[in-house]
């Protein structure tokens, strides 16, 4: 079998992802079974005969041998579950089943009912400082599907957008009508981070949140200081608290 | 191997240059942000688009200064708010090639010695054109500015500073030009399928001991070269749009090669003291004033603006909604390839099957992209946790301090005899999954054919590049002002002025600042 440059590699390790280590792995043996089949000679296959020997097909074929040990993938784009749902592991509070959906964080703080009846369900980091903590109704919104209806139907008023996207192209044509967001990812500087600063809108990001429903009044601590640059590098915690209203 | 002996000064040159691009590679992708998106496939995407990159942008390069310069493009970069700015040249030309060649060598397809002449050329493309349009600071990148983006020449920031409108919080020229910048910030990303790229800040600039400037450019927003914005986009009445921003009580401290910023106290609403509004494009000669005339013409213009962007950003997102995986990979790796494509507009070759076709050498990896494995592989190329990437246990990267280096550098044997390849060839065929771009660009010389679009390109000679002032740099002036040329030099740019028409060049900040003082 040819050998690769890479093969002789003092300080190789394996990858920590076992998806990558598979992947490189099969592609490896590849590269080897074709530049044997071209005959060894790498300055004509490099940038020529590979052009043809690898192919499409090649890296299909490492695909399926994956998903054929049982393995399915993460998705993180709807449209990639939706397209090949035999491919990836299922998705669940995109559709009807929302009604009992709640981002279940591991770490979200949680404690009893205060005397405002005031129960926390997690924190966040809060993008900017406002002069009043913000009250209204916790609706999921989690796919294009949610978005394209709200876009149809109208942004209910009072809405408090939950939403584990910190892109800002999801909710594009509806953003600006939501009175506040929680965010279960990213960091104030993501895309939706900035999105919300420059629409006046308060904001919570990388949240962890437990056991808030469709439909639950809410109360975001916007009064909390905004989440700074150094806090972030320096691993500081500077959080802003979500309740669950039970009064 | 090609005719071209390679020298050990190339080599270390072009070694110092990736290192450089590595280092801050680490640094943008761990401090800035978490790229993610529920609508779009970005890691797939991005995957792909830096194969496309890898195999393409020699060839391409090489066509852009079959007829213009790299340093003249980068004189041309001081003048126009498009994308030869950031983050398309401080990061993304080396950055993209680089992150495909570090995968391809992780995936033992290359050598870290293959397309040597290749990696020589687009390394030393690069280095001219920062070093060119960095040429008033001095420095290569951003980055080695301490993270600061002053780019422009004593006379342009003088205008922008003299004819911005004064505004605060609650007034109404306030208002649309905050609804304006949240309304094309949001359209800027989805435009660009999740990426910031539409987005470029820059400065900045000292207005006063409590006010600073930046200049934050939206580019690519109307029907010009993307095919998703064909039709949708038709209303939005400049491609590309620069707003001047005042901001009183608060430093910005860091500008990167990203065009994002950072500032003390961070920057809100209340912060934003003074606006100006401007376009430009490759054949408008620099900025051109937009509704400049008024504060009451350029609050109705903002608030114009945004209802048309709004309208184009809900048509485009109703498209994009309707789109299948592929054709979100294919937008998205067109995005990010194109990133340079202005160069290829300044140049006047640009050609649509060049930039907005994914190379059927990259589009073999597809069948790779899944979520799972593109977000993996991703993550592991921009913080370096590949096989490529391990070095010696006593090595201590720069930030992290682990043994890792995040692009291979070139092996200095090839310069004693061992083998090497030139290049990985010329352009390959390319196809797309999205509709057909139609044969029409918005410019600021009105809608044309990208024919036309190519030919006046050809013929633009703006002064900046005329031979009579192109060398006449802020160390001439500094020991020149007044003198004839000086001013003939001052007034060109001051011709669309409202504050500085025919002022010349003795006017200093505090002038400015008299000036605008004696007209509120």
């Amino acid at each position: 079998m040819a050998k690769l440059y890479i093969d002789n590699d003092k300080y190789a390790e394996p990858n920590a992802s076992v998806v990558v280590d598979a992947y490189h792995g099969a592609i490896h043996d590849l590269i080897r079974r074709k530049l044997e089949s071209a005959g060894g000679d790498w300055a004509s296959f490099v940038f020529d005969k590979s052009y043809d020997l690898i192919t499409s097909k090649d890296f299909e074929a490492i695909e399926k041998k994956l998903l054929g040990t049982g393995h399915r993938f993460d998705w993180s784009a709807m449209i990639s579950v939706r397209e090949r749902p035999e491919a990836y592991k299922p998705a669940t509070g995109l559709g009807d089943d929302i009604k009992n959906f709640s981002f279940e964080h591991p770490e979200a703080v949680v404690a009893p009912p205060d005397a405002q009846g005031r129960e926390q369900r997690g924190v966040g980091d809060n993008v900017v400082k406002y002069p009043k903590n913000l009250v209204g109704i916790a609706r999921y919104i989690r796919s294009s599907e949610r978005v394209l209806e709200l876009l149809t139907t109208g942004v209910p008023v009072e809405t408090v957008a939950i939403i584990d996207d910190s892109g800002g192209t999801l909710t594009a044509p509806i953003l600006e009508e939501f009175k506040g967001v929680i965010c279960a990812g990213g960091t104030v500087r993501s895309h939706l981070g900035i999105l919300t600063r420059e629409y006046g809108i308060p904001c919570l990001m990388n949240a962890k949140v437990s056991g808030i429903k469709e439909g639950d009044r809410v109360e975001i601590e916007c009064t909390a200081n905004a989440k700074t640059a150094e806090a972030y590098q320096t691993g500081v915690e500077m959080t802003a608290k979500v309740w669950r209203l039970t009064k | 191997m090609g005719s071209n002996r390679i020298t050990y000064a190339q080599l270390l040159e072009t070694n110092n240059l990736i290192q450089m691009s590595a280092d801050e590679t680490y640094w943008l992708c761990v401090t800035r942000t978490v790229q993610e998106s529920k609508l779009f496939p970005v890691p797939a995407y991005m995957m792909l688009s830096y194969m496309m990159s890898y195999y393409r942008y020699p060839s391409l390069l090489r066509k852009i200064e079959s007829r213009m310069l790299a340093e003249e493009i980068g004189d041309r970069a001081r003048n126009a708010g498009i994308k030869i700015q950031n983050p398309s040249m401080g990061w993304a030309l080396p950055g993209f090639y680089l992150l495909g060649r570090e995968w391809l060598i992780t995936l033992g397809l290359i050598r870290p010695q293959d397309a040597l002449q290749d990696l020589i050329y687009v390394m030393d493309f690069w280095k001219r054109f920062q070093l060119s349009w960095h040429r008033n600071n001095g420095h290569i990148t951003n980055k080695e500015f301490g993270h600061r983006g002053q780019f422009l020449p004593e006379r342009r920031v003088q205008i922008f500073h003299a004819d911005m409108y004064d505004c605060s919080q609650g007034d109404e020229l306030h208002e649309a030009a905050q609804n304006f910048m949240a309304a094309a910030s949001q359209y800027g990303f989805l435009i660009s399928c999740e990426s910031r790229i539409s987005l470029h800040n820059s400065g900045p600039y000292k207005l006063a001991d409590d006010r600073e400037m930046i200049v934050r450019d939206f580019m690519d927003l109307s029907e010009s070269d993307f095919p998703w914005l064909d039709g949708v986009a038709a209303n939005v009445p400049y491609n590309n749009l620069t707003v001047t921003m005042a901001v009183k009580d608060c430093h910005v401290y860091l500008v990167d090669d990203w065009g994002s910023f950072e500032s003390k106290p961070a920057f809100t609403a209340d912060k934003l003291t003074g606006v100006g509004l401007y376009t430009s494009d490759t054949l408008s000669d620099g900025y051109v004033p937009v509704a400049m005339g008024s504060r009451e013409e350029l609050t109705a213009c903002f608030r114009s603006l945004t209802e048309k962007i709004k309208d184009a950003n809900n048509k485009l997102w109703r498209r994009v909604a309707g789109w299948s995986r592929d054709q979100m990979i294919d937008a998205g790796a067109i995005t990010y390839f194109s990133i340079i494509k202005d160069l290829a507009h300044v140049a006047g070759v640009y050609d649509v099957n060049d930039w907005m076709m994914v190379d059927e050498r990259a589009e073999r990896f597809r069948p790779l992209f899944n979520d799972e494995y593109s977000r993996d592989a991703l993550v592991g190329l921009c913080i370096g946790t590949h096989t490529s990437h391990r070095l010696s246990e006593y090595t201590m990267m720069q930030h992290s301090n682990a043994p890792q280096r995040l692009y291979s550098l070139i092996p200095y044997s090839v310069l004693q005899g061992d083998d090497y390849t030139p290049s990985s060839g010329p352009i390959y065929p390319g196809a797309s999954h999205l509709p057909a771009k139609v044969d029409r660009y918005n410019t600021t010389r009105g809608v044309i054919k990208l024919e036309e679009y190519n030919r006046l390109s050809r013929e633009m000679r703006p002064p900046t590049v005329d031979p009579k002032y192109r060398y006449l740099c802020e160390t001439w002036v500094k020991y020149h002002a007044g003198e004839p040329l000086a001013d003939e030099l001052y007034k060109l740019e001051q011709a669309n002025s409202r504050l500085l028409k025919g002022k010349g060049s003795m006017l200093k900040r505090v002038d400015i600042e008299k000036l605008r003082a004696s007209l509120r």
